[in-house]
């Protein structure tokens, strides 16, 4: 940080040396909290630190079972909230002593979403100091395999599109067999969604699901009987295919076994998707999904990502209605069906239609501790 | 590299927009006198204040990569005085503050780059009506009285309530802005009262940014115009009814674009949108304190500190949650009226691009029916239908630089 204010200046108030004293405190490990903490010391800036940044960095290394590198420290102190929210709080008891501007507060009493905004920055940022890992598109492909496409259900096509490229068996050819993988609609819709949080960004699971609910329409990949008559009307396609029980795919797909594919975690999900819209703010579309696919979904996955994302209550019986609906028009237009209504319809599994902030904020914090710790960030 | 940095932070619904046309006309004229305005699209300062302060704004902001510091790297280059303008910036951090000082070559104490900083001021007794029409023409959907109370939450717990006071507590902005630039560098342009003559905010204006003399083409292209007290009160409403079914990208020219700014804001006879009685002396003891703050601190005021002091209207209060039906009917059936004379224009536009589609397929069945098309095709069906067939058109399409895709 810059050196102290120009010469000349007054004494510092004793408030704002006692919170020079905590951001020392605080940088070397510190755990104590503002209300707690006495001891002055002589500014290390021109400004102090906002609460939210102070206040992250005390619960990082509350959490962390190590101390934190210097690099981190320095970086959540002097870190910016994107987006929109409440702008760098003032310390109680430690203020400019100005009329203006908001209230100050004591950071032990912020919200888990203030400290999150800050967070959600400092993941970003760290995914873009950071590559996506390549998928091996150089092996060898055998010239034997089964030509395919799969698409409907992103998240679970994602992952075995790539294991299939892995094992030499890339999508494409002269007229490939259209998988069209489905499910239990709700796991498809949550699935979808986190494919996008991972993607582009999206609004709120819950408004996400609620805008479709009001316009009594899906998402354009969860329609499965849409996506069926998009590829038949492609010349090139070849046989359509619809697999709604996920242990027929691999015999049609030409091998003995595709991956299991976890179902997202609602508080992962959450994370990406409040980082995919601040790394929207930084870098490409295309890198992007890159790093959010590659960096970000890996790391979640190693943190742990919590319980799976359920439809919200009222939303229910308007999906069972879609899915009965979904089933008829694929029946009706012929095309074969792995699976019967009951594997389409609505399974209803326990899970969480809004993400607990803590749980959000935990995860956050979690992630820039294990990438501190892999960087080598280690104490003075 | 520049001497001198005006750098313009705010506040929104100064004219700002007018400013800033008028500096992006002018560029050219500009740098023959040693001013640099540097932008290569209307809306450049608007992004690199996006970037600056990583703001998303309805999918604009993927527009904003690096923008801050191209432009600043722009401004160092250049000779002269250099004008970065957006009232956006009025909210930027500390952080985000010391960042963009930096940047443009500002050093702790004020040596460096000479920054100046520029704030153009109005009146709250019109700006919070405005922020609260803003913020409806921006797919809001909370009324005038939740707005209200957002804003008088001294919490400031909501975005609301944190954007507004951050783009409109002048003191608090200075504090942010200000902290590191040395007094004599700040300069306050005040908005005059309504009914002063209208050249009277660009003639300050051109004196607070150094452009007295110059001959510029001062012509307005991008209005912000105001809706009365119903116009706004049914705007509103259409939010309630379409943003859960109408994109972004439709939104803002349909909604904002044709119906807020091309036809409601033409019924000019329609009640205004005011501050109400009750919030009046709220109001006033907060114009106060900043007139009060800004006069010890001693900046240079490019106007009359005054004009801080709101006028509140005298005409009855109109109150846009509770608004009289027949004007809100009223701007509707114009709503309609500008919604079908665009839609029949939208038809006629799709019907001749219709027939030109058909024309075109037509041209391509015929060319398809050739012979020698079809037995090029028949070719290609039965090399397709083997392996050893399709390893020779690969090797064919790669030879003749074609790969083929699906």
């Amino acid at each position: 940080m810059a050196a102290e204010g120009p010469p000349g200046r007054p004494p510092r108030p004793a408030g704002e040396r006692r919170a020079w004293g905590w951001v020392a405190h605080l940088r070397d490990g510190g755990t104590t909290p503002w209300c707690d903490w006495s001891a002055p010391a002589e500014p290390a800036g021109l400004f102090l630190p906002g609460a939210q940044q102070l206040e992250l960095l005390r619960r990082i290394n509350l959490a962390s079972d190590r101390r934190i590198g210097p690099d981190l420290s320095r970086r959540v102190l002097e870190a910016s909230a994107p987006g929109r929210g409440r702008p760098d709080l003032e310390l109680v008891g430690a203020s400019s002593g100005s009329d203006f501007g908001p209230r100050p507060v004591d950071p032990s009493d912020l919200p888990a979403e203030e400290l999150i905004r800050v967070a959600v920055g400092l993941v970003a940022d760290d995914l873009t100091a950071d590559s996506p890992v390549s998928t091996g598109d150089s092996v060898w492909v055998r010239p034997w395999r089964t030509r395919y496409r799969l698409v409907g259900d992103p998240w679970v096509t994602d992952v075995w599109r790539d294991d299939l490229r892995r094992r030499g068996r890339p999508p494409g050819g002269a007229t490939p067999r259209i998988v069209v993988v489905g499910g239990a609609l709700d796991a498809l819709l949550a699935n979808t969604y986190a494919a996008r949080a991972f993607d582009t960004g999206v609004p709120s699971w819950a408004d996400w699901v609620g805008a479709f609910a009001a316009r009594n329409t899906l998402a354009p990949r969860v329609d499965l009987a849409q996506v069926a008559d998009n590829w038949a009307r492609r010349s090139s396609a070849g046989s359509i295919r619809v697999v709604l029980d996920p242990r027929v795919a691999p015999r049609l797909l030409g091998v003995r076994r595709l991956p299991k594919v976890e179902p997202p975690g609602a508080t992962g999900v959450e994370l990406a998707r409040l980082v995919a819209s601040v790394l929207g703010l930084s870098t490409t579309p295309a890198r992007r999904t890159a790093l959010l696919r590659g960096v970000l979904a890996p790391r979640i996955r190693q943190a742990g990502a919590g319980a799976r994302l359920a439809v919200p209550e009222e939303h229910r019986d308007w999906l069972t209605t879609r899915a009965d609906r979904m089933y008829a028009r694929l029946t009706a237009a012929d095309y074969p069906v792995d699976g019967g209504p009951a594997d389409l319809a609505p399974a209803l599994e326990p899970g969480v239609t809004t993400p607990e902030r803590a749980d959000v904020l935990r995860l956050a914090m979690r992630l820039l501790t294990m990438r501190d710790l892999k960087t080598g960030g280690n104490a003075e | 590299m520049t001497s001198r940095v005006i750098l313009h932070v705010g506040t929104p619904k100064t004219g700002t927009s007018y400013l800033q046309d008028v500096l992006f006309r002018n560029q050219e004229r500009l740098v023959e006198d040693g001013i640099h305005y540097v932008a290569d699209r209307f809306d450049a300062h608007f992004l690199a204040a996006l970037d600056l302060m990583r703001l998303p704004w309805g999918g604009l902001e993927t527009e904003a990569v690096g923008a801050w510091d191209a432009l600043a790297e722009e401004v160092r280059r250049r000779e002269g005085t250099a004008i970065i303008s957006h009232e956006i910036l009025a909210t930027a951090s500390r952080q985000q503050v010391g960042r963009a000082l930096t940047s443009l070559g500002h050093e702790p104490g004020g040596t460096g780059t000479e920054v100046h900083l520029v704030i153009s001021v109005r009146d709250l007794v019109r700006q919070i009506p405005a922020e609260w029409q803003e913020n409806v023409k921006h797919r809001r959907e909370l009324s005038y009285g939740t707005f209200l109370d957002e804003i008088r939450d001294p919490e400031r717990a909501t975005r609301i309530g944190a954007w507004f006071w951050g783009v409109q507590e002048i003191p608090d902005i200075l504090n942010r802005w200000g902290h590191d630039v040395p007094p004599e560098r700040i300069h306050l342009v005040t908005v005059p009262p309504s009914g002063a003559p209208r050249d009277l905010l660009w003639q300050r204006f051109s004196r607070a940014f150094g452009l007295d003399g110059l001959v510029l083409d001062l012509t307005g292209e991008r209005a912000n115009p105001s809706l009365g007290a119903p116009e706004t009160a049914l705007l509103r409403r259409i939010n309630r009814a379409v943003n859960g079914v109408l994109d972004p990208p439709d939104y803002r020219p349909l909604v904002r674009e044709l119906l807020a700014h091309q036809t409601l804001s033409q019924r000019t006879g329609s009640p205004r949108l005011t501050l109400p009685p009750d919030a009046v002396s709220w109001v006033t003891a907060i114009e106060e304190s900043w007139i009060a703050e800004i006069e010890a601190r001693g900046y240079d005021v490019v106007g009359d500190i005054d004009d801080l002091r709101g006028r509140p209207s005298s005409a009855p209060y109109a109150d846009p949650d509770r608004p009289a039906e027949r004007a809100v009917a009223g701007a509707a059936v114009d709503a309609i009226k500008a919604l079908l004379v665009d839609n029949a224009r939208v038809r006629e536009e799709a019907g001749r691009l219709s027939a030109e589609l058909h024309d075109t397929k037509s041209a391509l069945d015929r060319a398809y029916l050739r012979p020698s098309y079809q037995r090029r095709e028949a070719i290609v069906r039965r090399l397709q239908s083997s392996w050893g067939g399709r390893r020779l058109l690969g090797l064919y399409r790669t030879v003749r630089g074609r790969r083929q895709h699906g």
